[in-house]
């Protein structure tokens, strides 16, 4: 009876050792990087966008795809690089580090040169050595924990503002707002409790007291255990960290619970839908912290008219900098004379000194972070946000 | 052995007493496509009399030895990065849906936290690996034990209480697991552990080394798991998963059996979990949620309870068909979960169930006048 199954094993073994050690496949050796398309210098410059279209933050997808996309068609209808179209790829993040990391391999294989995509944190973090390792620079739009940097990975570049740069925004807003207890509440995720930590400690370097910091579970419908908990703290000012969808139940239970300081949220939870969830009456002159965007900069009316005309809805988060992410891949494309290959694109984009985008002039930092990104503070009126005067 | 020629009544009621013997006979002259002549659900009454040729293709051991070498040879036919990670990513898949099948399949233990262990295996190899410079091989008889440690703690106190008792259990201490890993700063808490190395430089590419890695661990697993399930600790499980106190009575420690499967489980679990950890080079606490747990279980009930090959495929489906509905965005999850249905209905019992492959030597054995001693 084990007869035939031995004699199955043995010749699967040597099959497959015939098969590993005969391995004439070149491709398999290492160095032959999936990324050859460096070489035709003449073909259409590629974009792949890895962005959540499914899942929980599916709503920003469009958005960001829609900003590159507005980006493409312009330097295109220009003329393109030095005669070189560009072609933008998208594929579905859905907020989950396995999609994530299976969109960055099919990205490669399509033969990407560079990545202007990343949302989420967590899931951007496993896609880093996926294009690292095909010599693919990425050009971050919105993902921004500083964990994207610890590795100090040389093809990683970050083109939304950090946490940072918006702690310290929020801090000296909370401060000038005069508050003697601040909750800071956040939903555990990188990105979220990165600002958290980080604003605590600006506060507490400012002589603000912090009442009351606690993570909640995001993808919950009742928040009574954290309103509970602001509450008997006595919170004056409530500072949310996480997403739109839990941010906006936040709002509506405290506010029912008859919270009556200022509530504030970070750039994750600024759209439209968190004053739907909230109710319009409950999010009324809710602030947040947001890197500046075409409506809060002079003449960026122009600009938001020209996204309307071509998608025929209004901008949303994350347009901008996806617009600006590419049109950087081209400037560095530019720079680099043409050519595609990894190592000559980093060269390119450290070299970048004035370039104009939505939040300043770019030049990156050592860290491979934007040098100045101001974070402005929002407010909300009737069913949207606009700039706080 | 069944004439076909014997009139049977559609509703199955009306059958003439020898019918009733035959299914017996039917069962011990291995012909398993007469044990089960009613069909169940929307499915119609089995058709076939004998293995038919097709059947008896992929039942050979040389069909199962043609997958193992077509696994291991798909670098070579298409080395592209996407084919070799979602190829990863779904033998990992199967590594986790064999091990699950051997508490819930073989021994009828509904664990519903599976994915804890997946983590345990993943974060001890990360931990291991990142924060104390471990190679990642040193790294596996450690995930082994805390693999085992986990299974014990869980399993000691439960696997005495009925099978319910443990589903509500596990599906806590799968929470616990994650939220635990969530909260702790030797972890990463939140951002999870990255930068976690792979096995090492074999001149080829990283990919094409995790994938024959993979290709390879989970081979062993799935053999061992296909073994396991037939030997007498096999039996054992399915004898416990039928009917608890009928094997207690016939000697059977129910309690040590069913520990041996929780325990086995975990081994699989923790296993897997090293190889996703190398496969991400990331891992944060969202990967091992409770979807994960539940898909892992609809792998092995789709495939078909306690059948080692349905199982490989009810996986390779669970896992493989997000990857391909891509293109539907949103609509991804609408039409794998109508998809699933669908199956669920047209074949209730899994798309490749469990045939009983014992009676036929049970049968020679019958006429045998020492009587088996149990221990």
């Amino acid at each position: 009876m084990s007869t035939p199954h031995r004699r199955a094993a043995v010749g699967a073994a040597a099959l497959s050792l015939a098969l590993a050690l005969g391995a004439c496949g070149g491709g398999l050796k290492e160095g032959s990087s999936s990324n050859d398309s460096g070489e035709d210098a003449k073909g259409d410059i590629k974009l792949g966008m890895l962005t959540p279209l499914s899942g929980s933050s599916a709503a920003i997808g469009p958005y960001m795809k829609n900003g590159a996309q507005l980006a493409v068609d312009e330097i295109n209808a220009a003329g393109g690089v030095d005669g070189r179209k560009l072609a933008l790829t998208v594929e579905d993040e859905a907020c989950d580090p396995k999609t994530a990391a299976a969109g960055a391999a099919k990205l490669v294989t399509a033969g990407i040169n560079v990545s202007v995509g990343g949302y989420c944190s967590s899931a951007t973090l496993p896609t880093l050595s996926i294009f690292g390792k095909a010599d693919i620079p990425m050009l971050i739009p919105a993902a921004n924990s500083a964990d994207l940097l610890k590795s100090k990975l040389k093809n990683v570049f970050l083109v939304n503002g950090t946490g940072i740069q918006q702690s310290q925004a929020a801090s000296d807003f909370i401060k000038s707002k005069g508050s003697k207890a601040v909750a800071l509440l956040d939903d555990n995720t990188s990105y979220s409790k990165d600002i958290t930590t980080r604003t605590a400690d600006n506060l507490k370097n400012a002589g603000v007291a912090v009442a009351n910091k606690q993570s909640v579970t995001a993808g919950e419908s009742d928040y009574s255990g954290a309103v509970t908990a602001v509450m008997r703290a006595k919170a004056d000012f409530v500072y949310w960290t996480g997403y739109y969808q839990e941010g906006g139940l936040l709002i509506k239970q405290l506010r029912s619970a008859g919270y009556k300081g200022d509530i504030m949220v970070a750039d994750g939870a600024v759209d439209k839908k968190l004053v739907e969830i909230a109710g319009q009456a409950n999010a009324q002159g809710t602030y947040a912290t947001m890197t500046q965007t075409p409506a809060t900069i002079p003449g960026g009316d122009a600009w938001i008219a020209k996204y309307k005309k071509a998608f025929g809805s209004d901008p949303g988060p994350y347009s901008p900098q996806a617009y600006d992410a590419v049109r950087i891949a081209a400037e560095a494309v530019k720079e680099a004379k043409g050519s595609t290959k990894g190592e000559d694109l980093i060269t390119a984009l450290e070299g970048i000194d004035g370039f104009q985008i939505f939040s300043g002039k770019l030049k990156f930092t050592p860290e491979h972070t934007l040098s100045e990104g101001g974070f402005d503070i929002l407010v909300v009126k009737g069913d949207d946000f606009a700039l706080n005067s | 052995m069944t004439d076909p020629s014997l009139p049977r009544d559609p509703a199955g009621t009306q059958l003439p007493p020898e019918e009733s013997s035959a299914y017996v006979r039917a069962v011990e002259t291995k012909q398993p496509a007469n044990v089960a002549p009613a069909g169940t659900g929307l499915t119609p009454a089995a058709k076939g009399h004998g293995p038919t040729s097709a059947s008896r293709v992929v039942s050979s051991p040389w069909f199962a030895v043609a997958i193992v070498v077509l696994a291991i040879a798909l670098p070579f036919i298409d080395s592209g990065a996407y084919t070799l990670r979602i190829a990863t990513d779904a033998l990992i898949f199967v590594m986790l849906a064999v091990g699950l099948n051997v508490v819930v399949g073989y021994c009828g233990l509904l664990d519903l936290g599976y994915a804890a262990f997946f983590a345990i295996g993943a974060y001890t190899a990360g931990l291991l690996s990142t924060t104390f410079g471990w190679p990642i091989i040193a790294t596996i008889p450690a995930v082994v034990v805390m693999a085992v440690v986990g299974g014990l703690v869980i399993g000691a106190p439960t696997l005495r209480l009925r099978s319910d008792y443990l589903a509500i259990v596990t599906l806590g201490f799968g929470e616990i697991i994650r939220i635990t890993a969530n909260n702790l700063d030797i972890t990463g808490g939140p951002n999870g552990l990255f930068g976690i190395p792979d096995f090492g430089d074999f001149g080829y590419r990283s990919d094409v080394t995790i994938y024959w890695f993979t290709a390879v661990v989970v081979s062993l697993a799935v053999i061992a798991s296909s073994r396991l399930g037939r030997g007498r600790l096999g039996r054992a499980w399915r004898f416990v998963r039928e009917d608890e106190d009928a094997a207690e009575a016939m000697g059977i420690h129910t309690y040590k059996v069913k520990f041996a499967a929780y325990v086995t489980g975990a081994i699989f679990g923790g296993l897997a979990g090293v190889l996703f950890a190398v496969h991400q080079t990331a891992i944060s606490p969202p990967s091992f949620n409770f979807l994960w747990s539940a898909l892992i279980l609809m792998a092995v009930v789709l495939g078909g309870m306690g059948s080692t090959p349905g199982v490989v495929v009810g996986a390779l489906v669970i896992s493989l068909l997000p990857e391909l509905l891509r293109g539907a965005e949103n609509w991804r999850y609408l039409v794998f979960g109508v998809l699933l249905i669908v199956v669920m209905i047209f074949r209730p019992q899994g798309i490749w169930p469990h045939t009983p492959s014992e009676p036929a030597s049970a049968a020679r054995r019958e006429p045998d006048p020492q009587p088996e001693v149990t221990a």
